[in-house]
């Protein structure tokens, strides 16, 4: 695999308050493939995520040391501007997050912040963002009904509708299936492979089937250490690392 | 299965009791109000009792117009609501979303103990200060007046609009906020597009409630309001609010007399449109609730 390096992370700390909740990290994410990462609960691979977008700005208590990369550019250094990086990074929350607006104004939502006024170009990004997600065909009757009527894998996937309407680089997804069953996971999965060949796409789970299932890359992440990266094959066949191993036979985690 | 309930039983009887007891006494009340009321209708016509010009009760003949009593009372309401809202819902925004959160575990407490200020002491206020700035500077022929009234009623619905709608904003789940940010909103834009759309119902509510306690509140119109039964033309005119009426005349009205019975009616009154108040914020809450569900 050759692909273009779009994320590259050197030597990323980070505090909350004392505590130390990522050590040294560093990693580098491929574009237009999907990286998963893979770990126990509190190994600090949704807190790693959410730096890639800056959403731990927020968090008075968090500090962060070390680099982050995109297409070159530190998002970390005092010029990026974390307004504009998340227009580029975009994000899909662990559980489905709808406005509780129409299902055309939560799409809509991004391109209007964004200054789209013009009432057909932005019936044009609805209507083009909800079959990316593979939901159009389901809601094309219904767009002005509110959002929060349809079940848990239709939200879902108006979400990534809603992230993707703003057309970013990377997305970012927060073990985007946890809270849907079986069949909706399936079905998210599947737009997690197509949505790989136009986005780069970040993904944690918990679900190593589901890791090895959409990923391309895998990265392996224990007590806020990365303890293994590579090929999503490599790691799941042949792990070099003892605690991998464990990790993926099912010993702990 | 019956031994596993009788546990249950005796709690259930004893909350079961008390809660008749309350909604009877409730019951009476009304049934009361309602009772002494209508004596009235039989003397004067409900038309001349609502639409009547000249309040005037210790005449001969007496007057029982209520309409400048109702103007007064809903006036003053009004602009209490046009000062207090805006203001209130500010707050509210700013406490809930923008303070950092040493200020706003300082702020919230200090406005809900402003909520517990006594109003007789606000009245005392609109009497001795704003009454004689009043005079001074707007060249108000009486420093206790409408907009004096209404500026004191603004200062005790604040509290209550603002801490009620201050919880509905921090319900909104930190997922939306979340989504918006992650779509490159500022927090302006959040605020503005989906924290308050999304708290709105909560917010109005808050808002009803705040004129349900203007509407009802006595001492500081009887105190600050004027007392001339006159429909006000400008703010600087003074008003006689229902609520003040009953409390300046009800002490002096001899028990069954039209009078008597012409003060029980204004309360009617004013419990019917508290009551219309608090069916609309019902009717706001359950579409809200169909909304989002």
């Amino acid at each position: 695999m050759d692909r273009k390096d779009k994320i590259i992370v050197e030597n990323l700390n980070l505090f909350y308050g004392e505590t130390q909740a990522l050590k040294n990290i560093a990693l580098t994410v491929p574009e237009k493939a999907v990286t998963a990462l893979i770990g126990p609960s509190g190994c600090g691979k949704s807190t790693f995520l959410r730096c890639i977008n800056r959403m731990n700005d927020f968090i008075a208590s968090c500090r962060i040391t070390g680099k982050i990369l995109i297409d070159e550019n530190d998002i970390y250094s005092p010029e990026t501007d974390p307004i504009e990086l998340r227009r580029k990074v975009g994000m899909v929350f662990q559980r489905p997050n709808p406005f509780p607006m129409s299902i055309y104004d939560n799409v809509a939502y991004g391109p209007r912040l964004h200054g789209v006024k013009d009432k057909g170009k932005l019936d044009e990004i609805v209507e083009k963002s909800l079959k990316g997600s593979a939901l159009w065909d389901e809601v094309k009757d219904k767009l002005h009904k509110p959002a929060t009527a349809l079940s848990g894998g239709q939200q879902q996937r108006l979400c990534i509708a809603r992230a993707i309407a703003v057309e970013p680089e990377v997305i970012l997804m927060d073990e985007p299936t946890s809270a849907l069953d079986p069949m909706a996971t399936a079905r998210v999965e599947e737009l997690v492979r197509m949505l790989s060949s136009s986005y780069t796409v970040v993904i944690v789970t918990h679900n190593m089937q589901q890791a090895a299932r959409v990923s391309d890359i895998t990265v392996f992440f224990l007590m806020g250490e990365m303890i293994e990266y590579g090929p999503t094959q490599q790691i799941f066949t042949s792990p070099k690392d003892r605690r991998t191993e464990d990790y993926i036979t099912g010993r702990f985690g | 299965m019956g031994n596993t309930l009788r546990g249950d039983k005796a709690p259930q009887r004893i909350i079961q009791t008390i809660s008749i007891i309350g909604v009877a006494i409730m019951l009476f009340i009304l049934f009361f109000l309602v009772k002494e009321s209508i004596p009235i209708l039989k003397e004067v016509s409900i038309f001349q009792l609502l639409f009547g010009m000249e309040w005037y009760p210790t005449y001969d003949p007496p007057d029982y117009g209520m309409f400048p009593l109702i103007v007064g009372s809903l006036s003053v309401t009004l602009a209490a609501s046009i000062l207090a809202v805006p203001l209130s819902i500010m707050l509210a925004v700013f406490i809930s979303e923008i303070c950092p959160r040493k200020l706003k575990e300082l702020l919230k407490p200090v406005i809900e103990i402003l909520g517990f200020f006594p109003s007789v002491v606000l009245g005392f206020i609109g009497m001795v200060v704003l009454a004689p700035w009043m005079i001074q500077h707007l060249e108000a022929y009486s420093g206790l007046n409408l907009l004096n009234a209404a500026f004191l009623m603004g200062i005790m619905i604040i509290p209550t609009v603002t801490s009620l709608a201050e919880d509905s904003l921090a319900s909104i789940p930190k997922d939306l906020r979340d989504a918006s940010y992650a779509l490159g909103a500022t927090r302006l834009e959040t605020i503005t597009k989906v924290v308050l759309p999304a708290a709105l119902p909560g917010i109005l509510q808050a808002v009803l409630l705040g004129v349900m306690r203007a509407i009802g509140e006595t001492m500081v119109v009887l105190m600050a309001a004027g007392g001339a039964a006159i429909i006000p033309l400008s703010l600087t005119d003074p008003v006689r609010p229902l609520t003040s009426t009953i409390a300046s005349e009800m002490g002096e009205t001899p028990v069954g007399s039209i009078h008597y019975h012409a003060l029980f009616f204004a309360g009617l009154l004013l419990l019917l449109l508290t009551l219309g108040l608090n069916l609309l914020a019902m009717f706001i809450e359950r579409r809200a609730r169909r909304l989002r569900a």
